[in-house]
């Protein structure tokens, strides 16, 4: 036993003998580097085609590849006619297109191993396929079939209606998710108040006829940005110029969402209740708008250890004094391409709502008025970069920041770029965005049992 | 069916077929030909995808022929289902379904 061990033993030291001389960071001598191997650190690549088609890559030497298709195509676009087209766009992007049937595009996209998913915000939709590298071709046909050529067949449209209203059951399942639509529904006249789900009243009436004219009016090529991780970017110039050029021009424009400021009070027999209470900001890309989320981290944007007590918070701090109940307070902040949103968001049992609402705009208040250290903006900068940083970790994230920004401004910012940014917001910049949110317009939307919770001129 | 006959002799067949569709007698009482396919599971689900018109037209003929056969009446000369009218309004659903079907069970082959 013992002699067999040994001479096992005695192989490893010979081997590990010969490999002294070798550094570990150069391959070994006379073996060949797959494809695959990491050469050196790519740029991102940003192209604009004549027909207004931007294109984003990024070559990340990842064995598998995510291309993606956005469109600014979200709900802000919708008609009073045609509200939640886009909901039912999210769940028809599996059905029949002129180059494939609805299970033709599962099976195919399953055999690979990738897989397709639509996601839509109040501004883009975005359209993201994932497989491995060597299968980009099959999936990049899917996925343009499903963007360019869906063929919305009136009985598969209607069998969509169970799943609009499982997810509509869902949504209601989650308190903040009502609430940050009745935010949006109280607090614009047009466009952003929107919902992303699709109403009640329009569950069964949207038909196959809305989808076709929402995808020819706003699915046009200068809307529109392909995106991919671990491609080359000639084959997307390729496919952008050959494909995604059906719909030319720039579709219906957009109206400019106007801000009116109301508010929304969804009773419940819950007992917690959520509240926002927001006031306009500034549209996203604006220095303004980096001042406000700024703030928001100034003023406590959600815990930073888990199962934390949110000490660093100023927010949590100012609503601590006010009550003993548990809650929680975190600063709220969205911003569109045209407007922003900036406020607070409180959870708190019933009784104590009222204290906690007055406390958290307390809290604001007293920064407004010059209550921030230099080393609260320090903290609040390095915290705004940390969850920047991090949120480009992820491929999804990735992709998702490449395409928003394309879509924004047909262009790509570094991280250096944006994390400077960042340093170069100043304590005036920030004491202002809170001042704007001090003196403008309340909207509040709150849902709970609201005995003790005040209406918006109360507060 | 007569009417299956190859296009090329499509002018020559033309006075046959229309003595059959005659001699088939389901246009006297009012009926099409695509009202009177035996319903199998593939023609169900070509019937589900109908437009809701052309499904409640259908509803009408075959309620009234029914009835006429319930009375042991055909309809008036006049009335009758000519055969320049007859429209084959759900084989382009039928097709469709029975070519879903059959890529189905070719690739549950594989």
């Amino acid at each position: 036993m013992k002699g067999i061990r040994g001479i096992s033993q005695l192989s490893r030291r010979f081997y590990a003998a010969a490999r002294k001389g070798q550094s570990l960071t150069e391959p070994l001598v006379g073996l060949k580097l797959s494809p695959g191997a990491a050469h050196s650190y790519q740029d991102v690549h940003v192209s604009k085609l004549p027909s207004g088609l931007v294109i984003t890559s990024l070559e990340n030497y990842s064995p598998a590849s995510k291309i993606g298709v956005f469109i600014r195509a979200g709900c802000r676009y919708e008609t009073p006619d045609n509200q939640g087209v886009t909901h039912l766009l999210r769940l028809a992007s599996n059905l029949t297109t002129k180059g494939a049937s609805a299970f033709k595009i599962c099976r195919g996209i399953e055999a690979v191993g990738g897989s397709l998913s639509v996601s839509s915000s109040r501004e883009n939709m975005m359209y993201v396929v994932d497989c491995l590298r060597d299968d980009i071709d099959t999936v990049m046909e899917f996925l343009i079939n499903v963007t360019t050529a869906p063929e919305f067949r009136p009985w598969e449209v209607s069998d969509l209606t169970p799943r609009v209203k499982l997810d509509k059951a869902q949504a209601a399942q989650n308190p903040q998710l009502g609430v940050v639509e009745a935010l949006h529904a109280a607090a614009y006249k047009n466009a952003l108040c929107n919902s992303l789900y699709c109403p009640d009243h329009m569950v069964d009436h949207i038909h196959s006829e809305h989808l076709h004219q929402f995808v020819q009016n706003n699915f046009t090529s200068a809307r529109m940005a392909l995106v991919g991780l671990g491609v080359e970017h000639s084959v997307l110039k390729q496919v952008g110029e050959q494909f995604l050029n059906i719909r030319g021009g720039a579709g219906a424009s957009g109206a400019k969402a106007l801000y009116r400021g109301g508010e929304v009070r969804l009773s419940s027999l819950s007992g917690l209740v959520h509240s926002a209470v927001v006031s306009q900001s500034a549209a996203a890309g604006t220095g303004e708008a980096l001042a406000f989320s700024v703030l928001q981290h100034v003023l406590g944007a959600g815990p930073h250890i888990k199962r934390g007590s949110g000490g660093s918070s100023k927010l949590v701090q100012g609503v601590a004094k006010a009550t003993a109940d548990p809650f929680d307070v975190s600063a709220f902040h969205a911003s569109y391409s045209d407007s922003g949103l900036f406020g607070v968001y409180t959870i708190s049992r019933a009784a104590a709502a009222g204290d906690v609402v007055r406390a958290a705009l307390t809290q604001v208040k007293a920064v407004a008025d010059g209550g921030v250290t230099a080393a609260d903006l320090t903290r609040a900068k390095a915290q705004l970069k940390g969850q920047f940083l991090m949120s480009l970790e992820t491929t999804e994230g990735l992709l998702e920041a490449m395409g928003s920004q394309a879509l924004a401004d047909g262009s790509y910012h570094t991280q250096e770029e944006i994390s400077k940014n960042i340093d170069n917001v100043s304590l005036t910049d920030v004491a202002n965005a809170a001042k704007k949110f001090v003196m403008g317009k309340k909207t509040m939307a709150s849902s709970g049992n609201l005995k003790t919770t005040p209406f918006v001129d109360e507060i | 069916m007569a009417s299956r006959a190859p296009a090329a002799t499509g002018r020559l067949m033309l006075g046959v077929r229309k003595w059959y569709y005659n001699l088939c007698g389901f246009n006297k009482l009012g009926l099409m030909r695509d009202d009177t396919i035996y319903e199998d599971s593939d023609v169900k689900e070509a019937l589900r995808r109908l437009p809701e018109n052309v499904y409640n037209d259908r509803t009408f003929r075959m309620k009234r022929a029914f009835d006429l056969s319930m009375k042991q009446q055909i309809l008036p000369k006049d009335q009758w289902t000519k055969y320049e009218e007859d429209v084959y309004y759900l084989t382009p659903y039928l097709e469709e379904v029975i070519r879903e079907r059959k890529e189905r069970e070719e690739w549950m082959k594989k």
